[in-house]
């Protein structure tokens, strides 16, 4: 009965069985939310709430939450906190047997499972951060296989520094007749679209690096087919199945990406993916250390990617190709080039150029179903 | 113990005597044979850049604060520094050189090595080129120099030291040590107030002291430093600078400026607006030395002397006013509160890249205008004079430019030109 459920909290108690299988699966799921260096201890813990046949866990950073339950026997139902990375470690080291969970006095709580019996320093329920609610009304499906690809092709463009801030996160508009992801970092840029039916119109949204890892890697083991977001004033809301991932919204603006897409790069060449992958690591073993840098040199029927450094030497790679125009020599950083390469997953690129100091454009060849496409500023070296 | 043998080397040290000091006396002849302070007012805040002999008798040196030189030399004339003069004349200086020797490096504004090895059959022998070198920079600038000759940079530039002014010392190759022996420690360039208090306190007060100890002991006591100091002690070129040939363009590790502010001052604008015109200072040396940085550091003094540095690597190099501005901006906003008292103000830039590296997606086209804009800045105050081009926003802060030693538009340097657009 949800009254009774109610009084059941305010009194601070709560006792489960759960399946060691189910807790340490959602455990694992929520792990990564949890803020390994806290200034704030209450952050380091699950928050376990037990009602019905259920158990709920939650982990949040403040920024990014994370709600995710499993099946229980609930004897009585209640609420808790445990440290998140001991239980995490300890669960992982029981045998596969239930194991029972019980709030003690001074929120001690105890982990029984065969043998084993150990008591937690838990901290009081009051004090974990009360979570956003998922909103009724505007939800937006999205397929998980798209969501997944337009993540994995565009995360690694988001920026780490800090004083760029819009840039920690990257922009998803929905359009009514499909879905774009944007990430950049002012060096380059990662842009994908997929033909989907939303009828949203223009719908634009900043996620978090955090979340977008998070999410990616609910994606990866989803097992639902679709993902409903939705989002209020302040807040971004992706449920997946059982589990519910909330982020806070990134404010601010992002920078006009339309405005630095290149539009005559007509120096252009087609080259194997796996070819163009090798030629650069290798050159890239004998760049300067710290930038990262090489040569690409466009020649007839050729490419040449090629590097130096006072330190380790100098290395030269080669490809065919049908390029016919001019020569062109243009400096790039080896990492930036190498993160598409590895994001593409194609057999053929095709690589747009314009001059030494303009925007380079990179494209997976034939792929049909999305329209994918990096943008990648060279060096002056 | 064998006597140093560096074979045929024979290397000038060029020392103007009291250079700004002298150069002031050019401009206002009746400033001759008196105490003259050259820096600033006497009840300024700021240091001494430099003092005439006369005042220098009563204990007033360089880097010292301007009120202490007002006490300890009361009837001192204190003149304002003209740092452009500095720079023509030390201009001057450098034609004069580049006619005795191709390899001259100037190490500041007023004092240059020159490489004059092999240069006997043209100018003869050294003391006759030291001669004429010292009768030409008179004739060219009408200013006292002091020359040193010795086959190391190091013992050359103790000679310009012993025979100031307006002198010259020539010690013959194999005499080295010998000169040295007696000096105190201290002479040795590169020998600080520390490792002086170090050697003292090991009983070592003269280069002879030093001379005599055993190689390894220094090492061990020093470790590498001690080594060079075993070098240096018998007249080598040992550790750090002096590894290096004359004129090598070596590059500098660091670019900095500062401001002490005449009163303490919490007000933003004019804070933010003194940054924007060390970021410009910076900016210039950085684009005169063709080099790139990516750290950029903010120095700030607060008015009961504590300091504090807070820096930053950007993703990418610059040397762009602009983007040090920025950079430096973000920094002191995030270090000072509202009505904090603020006495000096630094910006410092590292990590340097001949270079400019990544471009900027985002901001390219910005980076390139500014880039052409500060380009035609900097011809202007090539030709005009350093204040003759100035962002706008720092107008509030047109302080003088505080007399450098290595200031920017030190002749000599190579000028190292961007790629054009």
């Amino acid at each position: 009965m949800p009254a009774e459920a109610m009084v059941a909290t305010g009194t601070s108690t709560m006792e489960i069985t759960v399946s060691r299988s189910e807790l340490l699966r959602e455990l694992t799921a929520t792990q990564g939310v949890v803020e390994r260096k806290t200034t704030i201890p209450i952050l380091s813990n699950f928050l376990f709430e037990a009602a019905g046949d259920k158990l709920s866990i939650t982990a949040t950073d403040l920024d990014l939450s994370l709600r995710t339950s499993c099946s229980a026997k609930v004897k009585k139902e209640g609420a808790c906190t445990i440290p998140a990375r001991k239980l995490y470690d300890y669960v992982k080291l029981l045998p596969d047997v239930d194991i029972s969970v019980k709030l003690l006095e001074n929120h001690w709580v105890n982990i029984r499972a065969g043998r084993s019996n150990t008591k937690m320093v838990g901290m009081a329920r009051s004090n974990f951060p009360s979570l956003p609610a998922f909103p009724g009304a505007s939800i937006v499906k999205i397929p998980v296989a798209v969501l997944r690809t337009l993540i994995s092709k565009t995360i690694f463009a988001i920026s780490n520094e800090e004083s760029r801030y819009t840039l920690n996160g990257a922009l998803m508009v929905l359009k009514p007749e499909s879905i774009v992801m944007v990430a950049t970092d002012g060096h380059r840029l990662a842009h994908i679209e997929a033909q989907e039916k939303f009828g949203a119109n223009d719908m634009r949204t900043l996620i978090p690096k955090k979340a977008m890892s998070e999410l990616h890697s609910l994606l990866q083991n989803a097992d639902v087919d679709e993902v409903e977001f939705a989002k209020d004033e302040s807040t971004l809301f992706f449920r997946i199945g059982q589990r519910l991932l909330t982020s806070r919204q990134l404010t601010g603006q992002f920078p006009n990406y339309e405005a630095v897409l290149p539009k005559d790069n007509t120096k252009s060449v087609l080259v194997r993916c796996d070819d163009l992958n090798g030629a650069i690591q290798r050159v890239a073993q004998f760049a300067d250390e710290r930038s990262g840098a090489i040569r690409m040199r466009l020649e007839k029927n050729e490419l040449k990617v090629s590097s130096s450094s006072t330190e380790a030497g100098e290395s030269e790679d080669s490809l065919d190709t049908s390029y016919t125009g001019d020569a062109l020599t243009i400096g790039y950083n080896s990492a930036y080039l190498l993160d598409f390469l590895k994001a593409a997953d194609t057999e053929e690129v095709r690589l747009e150029f314009k001059d030494p100091q303009s925007a380079g454009q990179l494209r997976p060849e034939g792929a049909e179903d999305y329209k994918y496409r990096y943008i990648v500023m060279p060096m002056r070296i | 113990m064998s006597l140093v043998s560096t074979s045929a080397r024979t290397i000038f040290h060029l020392d103007m005597d009291a250079f700004f000091v002298s150069v002031e006396e050019l401009f206002e002849p009746s400033l001759r044979g008196k105490a003259v302070v050259v820096g600033g007012q006497r009840e300024e805040r700021g240091v001494v850049s430099a003092a005439s002999y006369e005042a220098r008798k009563f204990g007033v040196h360089s880097a010292m604060p301007l009120r202490t030189a007002a006490k300890l030399c009361p009837h001192a004339i204190f003149v304002d520094g003209h740092p452009d003069r500095y720079r023509d004349y030390s201009q001057k200086v450098h034609h004069v050189l580049q006619n005795f020797s191709p390899q001259i490096e100037m190490v500041s504004i007023d004092e240059a090595y020159l490489e004059m090895t092999g240069t006997e059959r043209l100018h003869g022998p050294p003391l006759r080129a030291a001669h004429a070198l010292h009768k030409a920079i008179h004739q060219s600038t009408g200013l006292n120099c002091s020359i040193g000759i010795a086959s190391s940079r190091l013992v050359a530039k103790v000679c310009s030291d012993q025979s100031k002014p307006n002198g010259v010392l020539w010690v013959m190759p194999g005499y080295e040590a010998r000169f040295l022996a007696p000096l105190a420690i201290r002479k040795i360039p590169g020998v600080g107030k520390v490792t002086e208090q170090n050697l003292q306190a090991l009983g070592i007060h003269t280069v002879g002291d030093l001379a005599r100890l055993d190689e390894a002991f220094l090492e061990e006591r020093f470790g590498k430093w001690g080594l060079a100091l075993a070098g240096k002690a018998q007249g080598l070129d040992a550790g750090g600078w002096f590894d290096s040939e004359i004129g090598a363009d070596e590059d500098p590790k660091s670019i900095s400026h500062e401001h002490t502010f005449s009163v303490d001052t919490a007000d933003p604008q004019q804070l933010e607006a003194t940054l924007l015109r060390l970021s410009e200072m910076v900016g210039r040396r950085l684009r005169e030395a063709g080099l790139h940085a990516r750290t950029v550091q903010l120095k700030l003094r607060h008015a009961d002397f504590t300091t504090i540095t807070r820096a930053h690597t950007l993703p990418h190099s610059t040397q762009l006013d602009t983007e040090l501005f920025a950079e430096v901006r973000k920094l002191f906003r995030e270090n000072w509160k509202v009505d904090q008292l603020i006495r000096l103000l630094g910006v410092h830039v590292s990590s340097f890249a001949h270079d400019e590296g990544q471009l900027d997606l985002l901001e390219g086209d910005k980076q390139r205008r500014w880039r052409q804009a500060l380009s035609a800045a900097d011809h202007l105050r090539d030709k005009y004079g350093e204040s003759a081009v100035e962002l706008g926003g720092g107008l509030n802060a047109r302080f003088r430019e505080r007399v450098h030693e290595n200031p920017a538009g030190l002749p000599g340097k190579s000028k190292k030109t961007p790629p054009s657009d």
